[in-house]
Formats: C-alpha cells, structure tokens, sequence
C-alpha cells in the first residue's frame, strides 16, 4: 500500500476498528472530534454510524475513502456473521443481447413466472464469497459480464481487465531487459571497433546484424514459452502474439544502437524507447472490451488470450502487421546504413535520420525508392496517429469539439507531410534532383505509395476499429476520400518549397503543405458533419 | 572551491549543447505527461460514480414489476419506465427506448431472483453494469434490512477517491523522484565517460580542484533534475491538479536527487566502467524504492502526504533527510580522490 497515515480521522468510543494504513484513527469524543475537524487536525469524524466532514475535497475524499472501506468491512461482516441466504438476498441473472427474434419465447416465459433456481444462485453466491475472500485477481478469469452470470452486488468487482494487463506486461519486461542486453553489446562491439572488422569480413550486413539479434530473440521466446507454462495459457498463441511484439522491440533498439554513437545519448533513448514502447503497448490494452481502438496494441490479444476470449483474424492483423513491418524497414535501413562513416559519424538526431533515410534511398531507381519509402512510412504514420487518436479518447476535454478535432487533424496531418516528403528532402539536400520536372515526379511517387498504403491499411483497420472520432474523421475526411491527386498537390507543395527556400527551410515547407491538406481535410470533414 | 562555478556551467551548456540529450529529456516529458495523463483520464473512466457525473450519458431502465430498486435508480439519475410484463420491455428495448431491462419477481425465502437484460455490445452493457451498481447495493441493503439484517455505515457519501489517492500517491512521487533517476544514470555516463577516455587523469592534474568538479558535474545534473520536477508541477498544475506545499515537495525532490546523484557518483567512481556502475546503480535504486514502501518515514509517503497538503507533515519532516544527505556528501567529499586513484 503506497499511501500510509494519508487520511486523519477520528472515530467516536466504540467506533469501528480501521485496519488500513491509509487512515490514521484517533479514538475521540465528540465535542474533541469537531474540534479538531474544524482546526484541520483531523480530516473526518465518525460519529456512531455518520460522517461528520468539512466542506473541502480532502474532507470528501476522505468520506469516499472510508465510505470504500467500510463497505467492504461490511460485506465481510455479512459474510462472517450470517447465512447467505439472508446476508445475500439480491441475485442478478445477467441475460445479454436480447435479439428481437427471441422476443416471442421470452414473452411466453414471462407469462408465466420462472421458478427461482435458488440452488443455482446459492452456488454462484458463494462461489463469488470465496473469490473475494481469496482474491480473484489470481486468478486472472473473466471479470466482464459474460453471458447470463450471476451478479451480486456487494460482491461485483470493478471490470478493469487491469490484473489481465499487468499479466501482459509481465511478458513485455523480459523483453525490454533483452533488448537493452542486445543494444548494450551491439553498442561496445560498435565503440571497440570491433564492428570494423566484422565488417571487413566476407559477410553481409544482414549476416551481421541478424547474427547479432538472433540469440536474444531466441532467448526472449523462450522467456515467452516458459511464462505461458508457467500461467496456463496457450503457448502457440502467445508466440503468435508476442513474437511481433518482440521484433518491434528488437527494431527499435536496432535502431538506437546503429544510429548513436555515445552512452549518454544511447541511455537517453533506451529510456525513451522503454516509455514510447510500454506506453503503446499497455494504454491500448486497459481499454479491452471498452473500445476497439485497444487493439493498436497486441497485449490486448493478450489480455484476451487470459480472460478465455477470442479475438479474429483482422483483430491479430491489425495490432500485429504494424509491428513486423517497422521490424521489416529497420532491418533493411539498418543494412544500408551499416558502414562505416555512418556508424562513427556524431550529429543531432534530424541529421542522423535524414542521412539513414538517403543511405535507404536506391539512388539508381529513385522514383520506386521514394514510392516504397511512403508505402512503408504507412505503419509509422499508424502507430504516431493512432497513439493521437487515444489521446483523442482519453484527454478530458473541455473545448468546444471542433477545436479539438481541428488540433487533432493538425497533428496527424504533419505526421504524414513529413512522412511523405522526407525521403525527397534528403535527396534535394544531397543534389541528387536534377530538375523541377524530377522532382514532381518524385512526389508523385511518393503520393501513390503513400495512398496505396493508406488504403491497405484503411482496409483491415475499418473492420475492428470503427468508433473512434478521429477515425471516423480520418476515413471520411481523410484516408478515404481524399483521392492520389490531393496528396500529389500537397506533397508537391512542400518539395516545391523546399527546393525553392533550400533544405534548411525544410520545416517551413512542412508547414506549408500542412496548411492545405489541413484545409482540405477540414473543409471535408466540416461537410461531413453537417456544420459548413 | 574555485572553478566549481565554471565546471557547473561548462558541464550545464555541455548538456545543453547536446540536442539528442535536451530532445530526449522533452521526448521523456513528452511521453511521461501523456501517459500520467492517460492514466488519471482511465482511472476517472473506470470510476462509475465519475462516468455518471462527467458523462452526457442518459440510461432508461424499463423495470418489470413493483419495487423500491426503481426508486434508488431514479436517485441514481437513471430514468425508469415500468412495464407489466418482460415481453413489453424487450420490445421496447429491442425498439432503442430503453438501454436496459431489470425483471422483479417477488421475494421468495428472502432471496429475489432479478433478471438484468443488458445490450449485447460488451463496452455498452459494462458501462450500464458499472451504472447501476450503486442503486443495486443499495436495493440489496434494503432487502438485508427486511431480512432482519442492520447494515451499518450506509449514509456515508464523500468522494470517490481512487483517483485522488493514484494521483498523490503514485503518480506525484514517480514525477517527481523519476528525475533524480535520471540524473544519477546522467553522472555514471558522464564520470565512467570520463575515465574510460582517460580525460580524468587530465582534469586530476589541472588546476582546478578534483572536488570543484566533481560537485560541478553532480550539481549540473541536480539542477536539471529540479528544473523537470517544477516543469512537472507546472504541467500538473495545467490540467488542474495542483500540488500542495509546492516548496516543501520540491525541496524534497532535491534532497533525494542529491542524495541519488552524489551515491550514485561514488559507484561510477568505484567501480569506474559504466556497465556494472549502472547495473548495480539500478539494482540500488530499485531495492531503495522497496525498501521505502515499508520504511517509516518514507520519502514516497511523505512526498504523498506533502503534495496532497496533509496537516500533520511539514518542514521537520523533510529537514530529517538532510542528515543522510550531509553524511553521503561529506563521504563523497573525503573519498573521491582515493576512490579514483583505486585500481578497477
């Protein structure tokens, strides 16, 4: 329990004994117990069986907080002191999705009033008795409203599937461990030089890196299969959902290590890594069973996987493809920048990007490198949306919703400007565009990868995910109807302005073409929703 | 100490200058933020009591048959529609006018068998589920004082308080001591950087004390660590969670940065490669935050108790972890010169 002697409160002669380190108790009587309310001493005073508080927040916290506890002392007491029977007398048979076609047979039995099934009840009462005593959290079963369950009120639990995700996460700290092990010896190996002569030897870069990556990969499955055992779930389906989550990790710490040179910027972004991967992965699953978006994360897979539900093909597609895609494109970036002057060469981070991205680039065939590069920024462009669309969902908020859904289209529209006009950037910075015709060429490339991704992307994730606002904006406003030429004209835009003001003015570029696609998208989405 | 002046500054622009470490601590901030956010905004969305107050959300019951459960619904701001038979509300709920369906039959041996038709949508019945809880307790309350039973403490009210309690004592403590985490992980990469490149044995034999920079380094990162504890505060203070005794808790957050940085300098400087000085300084740091939980007093309680303006903490309080703190500065003090002379 983290919050000891939070709350002050007094309690008068004969009062209940409180067994819980939040509260510090103080036997008082009653005029010493105002008093000391009233000069803040105390922050409440149980008067016999009422609550005697100020009228402040921490007064009122401290009424819930206790309020909380005393209930639960209550049912305890219930079920010490008398027979359920009459300690639990209140049995709510959940009957779920009534469809309009059962209506008739559902009439004819209400007609005629259904026998209590009393030993049915009695059982599940003090099944969930010996649940609450021994805490069920243990358990990890289903805690939702599954079909026609029992309810007992005092003995509902709250339905966070939070002891399911804790479970999840259980798997993803192995993970993390692994992937800084990985990165710390890929990091020595770089700074000793060691690396060089691995480099000078007749093997590839992939040779090496996957060579590297692969007993950590192996040891992180085998931490997978040994903990599902452990648990009691299904092991190929846990190799099936976290074996993308672990490429991602591995991806990302790849990444880390081949791009910086020093420990204290490599510590940095370990760190950063460690916060933007269980952040992606752990927010969305708290959300199981509440909304769809949780399935961005493959926990959620997981959580599902404990709670002995099933989740369907485009459900595992949607929170996993994302995953080996970006461990497809950092295994293929880390390949083309695996030389030499790259790996010992220092710079800020837009300096370490756009080099990779140029290194990525084939400057033999531009126009299909510029394409696949916007094909491939699709899972990217995804994951940085939609990690914007949860805050979308989650953020309280208290402006007027258009604001909020402009903010919100602002965002996710310069995520994907500078997804589609990066690559080209590098290529003006390092002359490699000839002409202002090449160059609108390149951004039509670019254009056509990024909508074909778009809409493959947009295929699977309509069918799961379809009750998020910034979504459903997303698909009628944006990913669905803003046609090729659109994106064409604004990632023109931005090269256009880039070439002419020169790379350094790359941001205001991107500024630029933001504004139109914003405009675009607004206007659409202003139509859409009727307020134009 | 001469000189101590200069290397803050120098080691400060030092950190400054390099813009992947200045954008990673914003990237930290960036993703700390959000997720405390996304975490207070989740806590709020599992409270039902929170749903049913900030939520625009308008449940209809139809109730079949007589009973006092009505009447704690409508108190629970759930409208009620009545109906004779299950037949009728399952028509009228199939037809969208009702969310919900609470079938009575009389009371038999004391036990009331109810039927609850919930939507078929998971999310949509949860949320209806987690509604009516309260009114559900309250009716099972009135049936146990029918049955002879007397439930005490019913009339207590307050505020729901998971969400306070999270954010005090949880989320402000981990603002606000996560910095020191860093700070201390910021000076083994610097110190151990120093001496595997050798630049130590340079510095030892300038004219500048070993101590002026030392405390120069250990301080440049101990006022980086303050700076994002009074952005967090500033941050909190945004989204309208105010933290009490502002200077009390951030003098705080200084003693314990202080006190993690100048230990976890003596590590790097006993052990002097980075690897093993940051994986024992993570295995300390990790055993200390468990071993606080049940120490009395405790940095994190305190820190709880200070930020949510408890009364009976206050300056004492916090001046007692300075003694710790002069006792590890002065070790660092006296040891450093020896400690870096040692042999690995």
């Amino acid at each position: 329990m983290l919050g000891k002697d939070i709350y002050y409160i007094g309690v008068s002669p004969g009062g209940p004994s409180i067994d819980d380190s939040r509260f510090h108790v103080q036997v008082l009587d009653y005029a010493d117990g105002v008093k000391m309310l009233n000069s803040r001493s105390i922050d409440l005073y149980l008067y016999n069986e009422t609550a005697i508080t100020r009228n402040d927040d921490r007064s009122r916290y401290a009424e819930g907080a206790l309020k909380q506890y005393l209930t639960k002392a209550e049912t305890t007491r219930m079920i010490v002191d008398y027979d359920i029977n009459q300690s639990f007398p209140l049995r709510v048979e959940v009957i779920k999705g009534t469809s309009p076609a059962a209506t008739p047979a559902a009439t004819s039995i209400a007609a005629t009033p259904t026998p209590a099934p009393s030993v049915d009840t009695s059982s599940a009462v003090l099944q969930q008795i010996s649940e609450a005593q021994n805490g069920s959290s243990t358990k990890f079963k289903a805690e939702f409203v599954s079909d026609n369950e029992i309810i007992v009120p005092s003995l509902m639990t709250s339905p966070m599937p939070l002891s399911q995700v804790v479970l999840a996460f259980l798997y993803v700290v192995p993970m993390l461990f692994m992937g800084i092990f990985f990165n710390s010896s890929f990091m020595e190996e770089k700074t000793n030089r060691k690396l060089n002569i691995l480099m000078s030897a007749p093997v590839t870069p992939l040779d090496i890196i996957s060579g590297k990556m692969l007993p950590y990969v192996g040891f992180s499955l085998v931490v997978v299969v040994i903990l599902t055992l452990i648990l009691g779930g299904d092991v190929l389906l846990a190799l099936a959902i976290f074996l993308p989550v672990i490429l991602f990790i591995f991806s990302i710490y790849l990444i880390v290590s081949l791009v910086y040179r020093t420990f204290k910027d490599q510590t940095f972004f370990s760190m950063a890594a460690i916060t933007f991967v269980t952040g992606y992965l752990v927010l969305p699953a708290l959300l199981t069973g509440i909304n769809n978006v949780s399935y961005i994360s493959p926990l959620t897979l997981a959580v599902q996987m404990y709670r002995g539900e099933s989740f369907g093909i485009s459900e595992y597609l949607l929170s996993t493809v994302p995953m080996y895609l970006v461990f497809g494109l950092s295994l293929f970036v880390g390949t083309r920048i695996f030389n030499e002057e790259y790996l010992m060469s220092f710079g800020p981070l837009y300096r370490k990007v756009g080099d990779a991205l140029y290194l990525a680039i084939d400057r033999a065939h531009p126009y299909i490198s510029i394409g696949l590069l916007g094909l491939f920024a699709i899972p990217i462009v995804f994951m940085v949306q939609m990690i914007i669309a949860i805050l979308s969902l989650i953020i309280p908020v208290s402006m007027p919703t258009m604001v909020y859904l402009a903010i919100l289209l602002a965002l996710c529209v310069i995520v994907e400007e500078v997804a589609k006009s990066a690559g080209i950037a590098t290529l003006l910075e390092n002359k490699k565009v000839a002409s202002t015709k090449m160059l609108i060429g390149l951004a039509a490339a670019s254009a056509l990868g990024f909508f074909i991704g778009e809409k493959l992307l947009l295929y699977v994730s309509l069918s799961v995910v379809s009750n998020v606002v910034l979504i459903e904006a997303l698909g009628s406003a944006g990913l669905l109807i803003i046609p090729l030429v659109a994106h064409f004209v604004f990632t023109s835009t931005v090269c256009l302005a880039t070439q002419k003001l020169g790379v350094k003015y790359y941001p205001l570029a991107i500024f630029a073409g933001s504004i139109l696609h914003f405009l675009y998208n607004f206007v659409i989405l202003a139509q859409q929703m009727g307020m134009v | 100490m001469p000189g101590l002046k200069a290397i803050f500054k120098k080691e400060l622009i030092s950190v400054m200058k390099e813009k992947t470490i200045v954008l990673a601590i914003l990237i930290q901030l960036l993703i700390a933020s959000f997720s405390s956010v996304i975490l207070i905004g989740l806590m709020s969305y599992y409270d039902p009591e929170s749903i049913g107050q900030n939520s625009a959300l308008h449940l209809t019951a139809g109730v079949v048959g007589e009973s006092p459960l009505s009447g704690y619904l409508r108190d629970a701001g759930i409208a009620v529609v009545q109906y004779d038979s299950t037949g009728e509300a399952q028509a009228a709920m199939s037809a969208g006018r009702i969310d919900f369906i609470a079938a009575l039959s009389p009371a038999e041996g004391g036990i009331e068998n109810m039927q609850l038709y919930l939507p078929a949508s998971d999310s949509r019945s949860t949320v209806i589920t987690m509604m009516i809880k309260d009114p559900l307790s309250k009716y099972e309350n009135y049936l146990r004082e029918q049955n002879g039973i007397h439930v005490q403490y019913t009339s207590l009210k307050g505020r729901q308080s998971t969400t306070y309690e999270f954010l005090y004592t949880l989320i402000v403590p981990m603002l606000m001591f996560f910095p020191a985490f860093i700070s201390g992980s910021m000076i083994i990469d610097s110190l151990s950087e120093e001496v595997e490149n050798k630049t130590m044995d340079t510095l030892m034999a300038s004219p500048v004390s070993l101590n002026a920079v030392l405390f120069g380094k250990v301080g440049a990162a101990i006022f980086l660590a303050i700076i994002q504890c009074v952005m967090w505060a500033l941050l909190l203070a945004l989204n309208r969670l105010y933290i009490q005794n502002v200077v009390l808790v951030l003098l705080l957050a200084l003693i314990i940065t202080a006190f993690v940085t100048f230990g976890s300098g003596l590590i790097s400087m006993y052990f002097k490669d980075r690897e093993r000085s940051q994986f024992v300084y993570s295995i300390l740091i990790m055993a200390a935050a468990g071993a606080s939980l049940f120490f009395n007093p405790s940095p994190i309680s305190l820190m709880a108790r200070l930020a949510m303006g408890e009364a009976h903490v206050g300056i004492l309080d916090v001046a007692l972890f300075t003694l710790p703190l002069i006792v590890l500065i002065a070790v660092f003090f006296l040891a450093s010169r020896r400690l870096l002379a040692m042999k690995a």
